[in-house]
């Protein structure tokens, strides 16, 4: 779960980081309100990256100028993601840019500090990167050893190595999947200040980290309605342009068969993993979101049973064809309760193909059919 | 075989709850030696006539386990995983889905630290056909023979058993590393256990987008790897920048594509199939050819 800035420079300043001082708006006029002193910085509060480019920070140099400002940048969306507010900040006198993060390294498997001596710039493109694994149990010489490595002396270098100390600290506890400070300022005082910050909550740490719980919702602005849907109801779906909807359980199967479908010739039109031991009522949830995305015309489903029970599927199945009697379904279903499944479905006309290339070549065919809406009975045609 | 044979003794670790219960039944069922298993205050109970213990150092002590298959929720994982390296058991089979990254960088740390070895986490385990089972992969679709099999995936492994099987070509040994960034065993030590396995002659190697695993395996596999190895690659078509199912699966800032991996494959003298049934065909083609010199 992506955080907002504002959101972020509040959990790094409660873990000890210096952050700007700052106030937050929803409306322009709010801004007569705001007592930072000019000149400011505004700030969208967007989930998407590359804001500055987008029109997304602005410099006013009054409350006229700032209020003109504002009605616009509250109006942005920013690779599709809306802007949640403004966050007003005074303008820094600036000396110097560093770049400081902890992440996972999954190579490595395990955290690392990402830092630069250049900040504000994008880090994958930049050059000049140190990593440094970070060892585990943590010791605060870490810190010292990255903060002189980037080549910083006296009071700033200690100032540094403490945010990084802190950094790791608020990475490990809260359960991140990154903590960044770009840019990390130094200003011509030699303060130290977390200008920009980003940071991503671990998805599978939520429950465990009550601060953030019930706050997917908000945070899910990329996800399309259906994806949100799918994600509340423990299902992963990624919608894509084609016409073949495709349930499968397990993740490696569901792209192997998406990439199966393609390489047919077909187009999937999402990508829905059920998840293993999907049981009758989720199975029937999944297919109602497949279902429910107008672009599909035939619905593809290949379930290969370990925990899932076949005969579940099954049940969804049956449920799912009285309902929408006129979908075009292509089911292969083998594994674990195949033979419970098969005597289930004898009656409902629903032919089962056993083999997986057959099953996506008919789905290919029938999605070139045109629309599968008309009244075919699933395999009977 | 690699790893696991009839003779691995196994605890179950998590023997009482849902999962725990109705695999360690599946396990028995398939002939898996299952000598007991753990849920702190049901010792001294039954589960389909193992013994369960209050800790997995009694249960050591009772059975000289060396083997646990780990079924507790994802927040008790590093706990349950730490207590069975502390027990001295040398292989845990991790098939909790869901546990937080940084918990699975503390334990494999831990398993390194003890020198034992860690299948998972979010992974279906491993088999030995017709000798051991451990975790939650269909049994009936395995058959005993000379293809040594190591994958990220679950249902797709099942997907290219079956496959495999159909076409009478039985494995050795298959192992789920599983679906998360971070995890235990990899490509490489896998393949090194089957290069030095008498009992395979080609391997199959099952990969998906996100990371570098693949590109790295490939590289080991010209220096190190005299058998034949097929890959496979799931994730052609994903986007970038959506995480396909496993929290492992995702193209990020352009590195973790199918293409890069496949690329890989072919310059390091990986076979390439590119569905299911190819690797079947694969198999069989390989395995008429004499192995390199």
């Amino acid at each position: 779960m992506n955080l907002y800035e504002y959101e972020a420079k509040r959990i790094f300043a409660e873990g000890g980081i210096n952050v700007p001082p700052s106030q937050r708006i929803t409306k322009p006029e709010e801004l007569a309100k705001v007592h930072l002193g000019y000149p400011l910085v505004l700030k969208c509060q967007v989930l998407a990256g590359g804001r500055g480019k987008a029109g997304g920070i602005k410099f006013p140099k009054n409350l006229k100028e700032g209020m003109a400002l504002a009605k616009d940048m509250l109006q942005l969306s920013i690779k599709d993601s809306k802007t949640e507010s403004l966050l007003v900040e005074p303008a820094m006198p600036i000396a110097r840019e560093l770049y400081l993060a902890v992440t996972l390294d999954r190579d490595r498997g395990c955290p690392i500090f990402i830092a630069s001596a250049e900040g504000g710039i994008e880090i994958e493109s930049s050059s000049n990167v140190l990593t440094e694994p970070i060892p585990n149990p943590y010791h605060p010489f870490v810190g010292r050893n990255l903060a002189q490595k980037l080549g910083l002396k006296g009071a700033v270098l200690n100032k540094v190595a403490d945010i990084a100390n802190k950094l790791y600290k608020i990475f490990e506890s809260k359960d991140l999947d990154l903590a960044e400070i770009n840019p990390l300022v130094i200003t011509e005082g030699d303060d130290v200040v977390a200008l920009d910050g980003k940071i991503i909550i671990n998805d599978d740490a939520i429950d465990r980290q009550p601060q953030f719980r019930g706050w997917e919702e908000a945070h899910l602005c990329d996800l399309s309605v259906r994806e949100r849907n799918a994600k509340m109801n423990g299902l992963n779906l990624v919608e894509l342009d084609g016409n073949i909807g495709i349930l499968c359980n397990g993740a490696g199967l569901t792209m192997a068969t998406m990439d199966m479908v393609k390489a047919f010739g077909g187009q999937p039109g999402n990508f829905l993993d059920a998840g293993g031991g999907s049981d009758q009522k989720k199975t029937l949830a999944a297919l109602e979101l497949v279902n429910d995305n107008p672009n599909v015309d035939v619905i593809l489903l290949n379930i290969l049973g370990g925990i899932t029970a076949c005969d579940e599927v099954a049940g969804a199945l049956v449920e799912f064809m009285k309902k929408y009697p006129e979908r075009a379904m292509i089911v292969r279903l083998r594994g674990n309760n195949q033979d419970i499944a098969e005597k289930m479905l004898a009656q409902s006309g629903l032919k089962l193909y056993p083999d997986l290339e057959e099953a996506v070549k008919e789905a290919v065919s029938r999605s070139k059919a045109g629309s599968s809406k008309k009244p075919v009975a699933a395999g009977k045609a | 075989m690699i790893l696991v044979d009839k003779h691995t003794k196994v605890i179950v670790q998590g023997i009482t709850g849902k999962m725990g219960a109705a695999h360690t039944k599946r396990m028995i069922e398939y002939g898996t030696n299952i000598v007991g298993g753990v849920t702190p205050g049901k010792g001294g109970e039954k589960m389909h006539g193992a013994p369960v213990f209050d800790t997995v150092k009694q249960a050591v002590e009772a059975t000289e386990a060396t083997c646990s298959v780990i079924f507790v929720p994802p927040y008790l994982a590093l706990d349950a995983g730490c207590e069975a390296l502390d027990a001295g058991i040398s292989l845990l089979v991790l098939i909790t889905e869901g546990i937080p990254p940084l918990d699975t960088a503390k334990l494999v740390a831990q398993v390194k630290a003890k020198g034992a070895k860690l299948i998972g986490p979010n992974c279906p385990g491993i088999i030995t056909p017709g000798q051991s089972l451990i975790g939650i992969l269909p049994g009936t679709i395995f058959k005993s023979g000379p293809v040594g099999m190591v994958s990220k995936s679950g249902t797709l492994t099942y997907e290219i058993a079956l496959a495999l099987t159909e076409s009478g070509l039985g494995q050795s040994t298959c192992v789920g590393t599983g679906g998360d960034p971070i995890k235990g065993l990899d490509y490489q030590e896998c393949l090194t256990m089957f290069e030095n396995d008498p009992a395979t002659e080609v391997i199959v190697m099952i990969g998906e987008i996100g990371g570098n695993a693949e590109e790295e395996a490939a590289a080991f596999i010209k220096k190190t790897i005299k058998k034949p190895v097929i890959g496979f690659i799931a994730g052609q078509t994903a986007p970038p920048g959506k995480r396909m199912g496993h929290a492992g699966a995702i193209i990020s800032g352009g590195k973790g594509t199918a293409e890069s991996k496949l690329e890989a494959f072919k310059a390091n003298g990986v076979r390439v199939a590119m569905t299911p049934a190819e690797v079947a065909k694969q198999v069989a083609e390989a395995l008429k050819q004499p192995a390199k010199a």
